[in-house]
């Protein structure tokens, strides 16, 4: 299962060293360890890591690569940091300074309100800011949570509704949009929340079982047992029950929460983060981390659990090893430390030393892990991270599969994989390109506001109705996404890309979300028409508009989200963006035949039958996604079948249309028919039924028919042709009757040829063959 | 042994005899091979063969390349067939009285050819059946069980009933093919690779996949396609299987129970003609078929269902202790030896044929490959059957209202026609002229061939018949479209109008150059 991970001695310049791995942190971190500082706080909705100091904070922004700009500072003054969060638009600054108080500054002109609860009664357990229509902050107390709304004129917070029950502790995740209340004497009473822009969503009240230890004695669940991860766009919630030892996964819906099962746990501390929808549950005291896919519902682990590993920054050969020995013993001990916090969804952040890691998996490694191939390339194409990477790794899987010659049947499963999956990116294009945008987008609201939908994610709705099948439903926001930055980039160069995503990104993490804001205004109608409203259609607006596009696309989930559901995909590709060039992991069938048949003919073309079936396979793929094979792959199965004097067969893929009826596809059959008169004559009767006329004629002539060539000629009025093609030939046959009746015919038929030289000079032979 | 006892099959003789044998004084009978009815005299026999081989000898003097092939007299024809270098094959048919006896001489020779060919397909040439015995015993032994048994086919109450005018739109020795949609044709041919490449290693079986009768995959030649086909649809095909009750075949009518109990009790009431010519052994065909292991692939109700849904030989299985495998059929193209293994899933008929040069282990490595197929296969074959009966249109899927027609293409040898229940609705008159004008067409053929051997010849002929009735040849490119449309309009500018309708409809064009 795990072995080949890391054997293979080609592959130990891309994962590092020997260590056998699925997941790696990459060094170097982000360093935030600057004197002074007390404590790292992450503020998750704007993705800040953040050090206050004693009057000033110190903020990183965390982006795709943990490369260290210096850090932004705000005066806060003087006093306690319990917790502290900036506001979404950036304009606020609010800081917990006692479990009576939050005090908020506003960033550009440093006043300064606080918020108080009744001390006697009730204690602040923290705060939040949300992008929820209705409110701004949201106050979680002992005694419920509190609506605030912050009214910029008044520079202070006015609160909208109080939800009043008690509260042990709560859960928050940015990226779910999702407050978890707990309560009750083991805590394991559960009201949720969801604030989205979509609205206010209020779960249903549940409650997480636990197994008890003895029988007197109740557990109490704990905060940090709880962990709110988004996989595939859908929420789901993990328990970790230390009796039972076991991470119990729960799944929200709309109007349900269900228990899908269970996970074994080795160890007393997990944690646990989502790296491109894959599930790492980090065994803490056993130093190693499990990964599932939970996509269908399926829980067992993609492979064993292996070590996490540190992996020096992309050096080949000996130095990298050398670096990875350096690396070792300068953080080796740190690994799965005490001091190491896991931050949603794929940070680890190290608060002793003031570093912060991003977790990675290792694709290949994990690719190499399974033999079940068809599986892994469903698992591959479910990826998003770097697309181009993750393609070429299908692409090799694949031809390494033809060159082994593995079964048909599991060729055949491999094909369907990657055929499906393109298939549905193709869908998901023409949707986008059809222009009934509009509908998908109310089909998603549709969701969201019928009571009877009891899906949490936006995307859910499709996802039910395509449960059956496999790879596309994974992560359908996702594949529209990476479309339209496929369709994005089509025509742009990279360096203008990459420079104008950036600004735009930027933007649209801060501030820019007026813009976002405006789009969602809009939300039934189209984009273009928004846009054409407001920006010039100049060319030089198009690149901006399709960034735009681009934008807000990546953006719509959280609109539609409804659930919130979205944001890690957000994530997934802002992590995109170290890769100019965002490709989709669907393999086109062009790309199937440049990258895979095209490089493995010759190798195989010794076996013409075994690939032959592996192409019929493909067609039979193809076909049933109604999609359309590169043509070259019709030329191969024609030589190859020619080749191997497969006559009748290749009869038979011409009647049925197996090869799809071309100009192509009949020159191919008449070059391979120069031996073979049959199937010559495949060849000319697709030029005929193709209606190729002049071709037609033409071949006629070159086979000496040129009596037949002249009758047909006539019928479908073909002028394309010579006239002294038919009497050469005519003179060729040495048939002075037949010369005559050509002469006569293009003499009545063709006006003004008698006064050509063909004429005469045909004329003149005539007179002497007779 | 008197010639009026056997009145009942004075209509035909057939023979096969070898020119290189029997040429010393005394020894004649050893020229012939196979003498059908068996039990004419020696000396009739001989005559028969004498005149033969007269005759051919005569031609060559003008003809070096092609001796004759029918010699008509008043009240006989005699078709002729060289099967092989030395091997001919002669028919004889005496005409009757009533005109229903008007056949087409190439209908007859293809008979011939129909014999030796699926002789060949099972028990490989009679020159190296020759070569290898000598005497000639195996290569007679053979060739009595297995041409009576063809025979038996063409037997109607007591009477063997040749091809007629009748049956003029019919070919023999070609396919027919159902026509299915790309998609069905992809999948078809996806299960046709899997059962090419589904054997054990690298050896690489060979198949034809049939629905009800007709063809929907191959991968032989269209020889050998022919060949394997033809025997499918009189033996192995669920509706060859299933009976003797009539109903629809493409290719013949069904023949009748008593015709069958008929001919085998023929067979086993008759000792071997052997017996007279070599004393040496006193055999009965029991026997022989002992000693020579006599494969009888002809023989009716020789295969049935297993359980597993193969096909079984049951005659066979064991014969004087020898476990035989599986029947062997030899292919032409390839010239190979293949084990033939028939799988049968309600109307889908799958034809493995498996080399034998790659069984080493015989029935284990045969009933391995089975194994194989039921494992990797059979969920598509039931896919395939359910597609394949989804799209079927029934026995007159191919009828065209107001044709009767006939559609060859020789190059992959495949024929259509009109759905036999609707070529019997046409009047006599209509068949007999369109019977005489494929004998012209097949005259202007051979004659076109002789003369141009590289080029294809084009005719086109409509004539308007004492019925009224068009019957109409026409032959593009190596196609041949035969038509017969009664009740239609008179002027010829229709006639050939309603050729071009079909042609663009039904053939793709094929038909309408000019």
């Amino acid at each position: 299962m795990s072995g080949k991970a890391s054997s293979d001695p080609s592959q130990v310049g891309l994962s590092g060293s020997g260590a056998l791995s699925h997941v790696y942190i990459q060094h170097p971190p982000l360093r935030c360890n600057v004197p002074g500082t007390q404590g790292l706080y992450y503020d998750d909705g704007n993705k800040l890591l953040l050090a206050p100091s004693s009057d000033q904070v110190l903020s990183w922004k965390v982006g795709p690569s943990t490369q260290s700009d210096p850090p932004n500072s705000d005066f806060i003054g003087e006093g306690p940091v319990l917790s502290i969060r900036y506001s979404l638009d950036g304009k606020l600054i609010g800081i917990q300074r006692s479990n009576q108080e939050i005090q908020f500054i506003n960033r550009e002109s440093r006043e300064t309100f606080s918020r108080r609860c009744r001390p006697d009664s009730e204690s602040i357990l923290g705060f939040f800011w949300t992008d929820c229509p209705s409110c701004d902050v949201l106050l979680i107390k002992t005694s419920g949570i509190d609506l605030l709304s912050y009214e910029p004129d008044l520079n202070t917070l006015r609160l909208v509704e109080a939800k009043r029950f008690s509260v042990s502790w709560y859960v928050y995740t940015h990226e779910s949009r999702m407050v978890l209340l707990a309560s009750g004497m083991q805590c394991t009473i559960f009201s949720g929340y969801q604030f989205s822009s979509g609205g206010i969503i209020r779960l249903p009240k549940f409650e997480m079982a636990m197994a008890k230890a003895e029988a007197n004695h109740k557990p109490v669940l704990a905060a940090e047992d709880i962990h709110i991860v988004i996989i595939y766009g859908r929420v789901y919630c993990l328990q970790f029950d230390r009796v039972s030892m076991q991470l119990n996964l729960y799944r929200f819906y709309r109007d349900a929460v269900v228990q899908q099962g269970a996970l074994p746990i080795y160890s007393s501390r997990i944690a646990v983060s989502v790296i491109d929808n894959v599930l790492l549950v980090h065994q803490v005291d056993a130093k190693v981390v499990i990964i599932y896919d939970v996509f269908l519902d399926c829980l067992s682990p993609i492979s064993a659990p292996l070590p996490l590993l540190l992996r020096g920054s992309s050096v080949s050969g000996r130095q990298a090893l050398q670096v990875e020995d350096n690396l070792t013993s300068a953080y080796g001990a740190m690994i799965y430390g005490d001091s190491w916090t896991f931050l949603v969804p794929d940070l680890i952040c190290d608060i002793d030393n003031g570093l912060l890691w991003r977790i990675c998996l290792d694709l290949e490694a994990i690719a190499s892990s399974s033999s079940d191939v068809p599986s892994v390339l469903e698992f591959l194409q479910r990826r998003r991270s770097d697309p181009s990477k993750i393609k070429m790794l299908c692409l090799s899987i694949m031809r390494a599969i033809m060159l082994e010659r593995r079964p048909i049947s599991i060729i055949t499963r491999a094909i369907d994989v990657l055929v499906t999956s393109y298939a549905h990116l193709v869908k998901m294009e023409n949707a986008f390109q059809g222009g009934d945008r509009s509908s998908k987008k109310s089909q998603n609201s549709g969701s969201q506001s019928a009571n009877t939908s009891n899906i949490v994610s936006a995307e859910s709705l499709d996802e039910t109705m395509n449960r059956g099948k496999s790879i596309i439903k994974g992560a359908e926001s996702e594949t529209q996404q990476s479309t339209i930055r496929n369709l994005v980039n089509v025509n742009d160069n990279h360096a203008k890309k990459s420079t104008s995503k950036a600004s735009l990104d930027s933007v649209s993490d801060s501030d820019g979300d007026a813009n976002l804001d405006a789009m969602r205004s809009n939300s039934g109608e189209s984009l273009d028409k928004y846009l054409s409203t407001d920006l010039l259609s100049s060319d030089a607006m198009q690149d901006v508009k399709k960034n735009m596009k681009h934008d807000y696309l990546k953006q719509s989930p959280i609109e539609s989200e409804g659930l919130g559901c979205s944001s890690s995909r957000s994530d997934s590709c802002i992590s995109n963006q170290q890769e100019p060039q965002i490709i989709s992991v669907a393999i086109s069938l062009d790309e199937m035949y440049h990258f895979v048949f095209a490089l493995v003919e010759e190798e195989l073309g010794g076996d013409p039958a075994y690939l032959i079936a592996v192409i019929v396979e493909c067609l039979r793929c193809s076909t049933k996604e109604k999609l359309r094979v590169h043509p070259n792959l019709y030329m191969m199965m024609i030589q190859m079948l020619a080749r191997t004097n497969r006559y009748s067969e290749l009869a038979l893929f011409v009647t049925n249309k197996i090869l799809e009826p071309s100009k192509e596809v009949a020159l191919q059959l008449l070059e391979q028919g120069r031996q073979n008169f049959q199937i010559r004559k495949l060849g000319m009767d697709m030029l005929r039924q193709l209606s190729l006329h002049h071709d037609f004629v033409t071949v006629l002539l070159q086979d000496g028919y040129y009596l037949e060539a002249l009758r047909y000629a006539r019928k479908h009025k073909v002028i394309t042709v010579q006239p002294s093609l038919f009497l050469e030939a005519a003179v060729a046959a040495n048939n002075s009757q037949h010369l005559a009746a050509v002469l006569r015919f293009f003499s009545d038929f063709t006006p003004s040829f008698k006064l050509t030289s063909d004429y005469n000079r045909y004329h003149t032979m005539l007179i002497e063959m007779s | 042994m008197g010639l009026p006892a056997m009145a009942a099959n004075e209509g035909i003789q057939l023979c096969v005899f070898d020119s290189r044998r029997g040429h010393q004084e005394g020894q004649e009978l050893d020229k012939i091979l196979f003498f059908f009815p068996s039990d004419f005299p020696y000396s009739v026999q001989l005559s028969v063969v004498g005149l033969s081989e007269g005759l051919i000898t005569f031609t060559r003097i003008f003809s070096p390349d092609a001796a004759c092939e029918v010699i008509e007299e008043e009240r006989h024809s005699h078709v002729f067939y060289q099967a092989e270098p030395d091997i001919w094959m002669v028919m004889i048919v005496e005409k009757n009285k009533d005109n229903e006896s008007d056949w087409r001489c190439d209908a007859l020779i293809d008979v011939l050819k129909e014999a030796h060919s699926l002789f060949t397909m099972f028990n490989g040439s009679l020159q190296a059946l020759l070569d290898k015995q000598p005497s000639g015993e195996l290569a007679r032994s053979r060739l009595y069980t297995f041409i009576n048994d063809y025979l038996s086919d063409f037997y109607v109450g007591k009477k063997i009933q040749v091809p007629s005018f009748r049956d003029c739109l019919k070919e023999r020795r070609t396919v027919q093919m159902l026509t299915v949609s790309r998609e069905v044709a992809i999948e078809v041919q996806s299960l046709a690779t899997v059962i090419g490449t589904s054997s054990l290693g690298s050896i690489a079986c060979k198949s034809l996949i049939l629905f009800q009768d007709l063809l929907v995959a191959t991968t032989l030649s269209p020889g050998d396609t022919a060949n394997m086909f033809t025997y499918a649809v009189l033996r192995l095909t669920p509706h060859a299987l299933s009976s003797n009750t009539s109903s629809w075949t493409y290719l013949r009518r069904g023949v009748s129970g008593s015709s069958i109990t008929a001919s085998s009790g023929l067979l086993n009431s008759r000792s071997s003609p052997e017996e007279y010519h070599h004393g040496s052994h006193d055999s009965s065909m029991g026997e022989q078929s002992n000693r020579y292991h006599m494969p009888r692939p002809l023989q009716r109700d020789n295969w049935s269902k297993g359980k597993d849904g193969f096909l079984v030989c049951d005659i066979q299985l064991n014969v004087g202790g020898l476990v035989y495998l599986a029947p062997v059929v030899w292919l032409q193209q390839s010239e190979e030896h293949m084990y033939l293994c028939i799988y049968q899933h309600r109307n889908l008929t799958i034809i493995v044929l498996i080399p034998v040069c790659s069984q080493t282990d015989g029935e284990q490595g045969i009933a391995l490959v089975k194994k194989q197929l039921l494992e990797n296969a059979s969920e598509k074959i039931v896919h395939v059957e359910e597609k394949l009966s989804r799209g079927w249109g029934g026995e007159n899927a191919y009828h065209v209202s107001g044709y009767r027609y006939l559609l060859v293409d020789t190059d992959k040898s495949i024929s259509r026609t009109s759905p036999p229940g609707k070529v019997m609705t046409l009047a006599k008159d209509s068949l007999f002229t369109l019977n005489k004008l494929r004998e012209e067409v097949d005259l202007e053929k051979t004659r076109a061939n002789r003369e141009k051997p590289d080029q294809e010849k084009n005719l086109e002929i409509c004539i308007r018949a004492k019925n009224n009735s068009w019957i109409i040849a026409k032959i593009t490119q190596g196609r041949e479209l035969y038509m017969v449309m009664e009740k239609a309009n008179e002027t010829l500018l229709y006639a050939s109008d309603a050729v071009e309708k079909f042609s663009d409809r039904y053939c793709d064009g094929a038909f309408s150059l000019d």
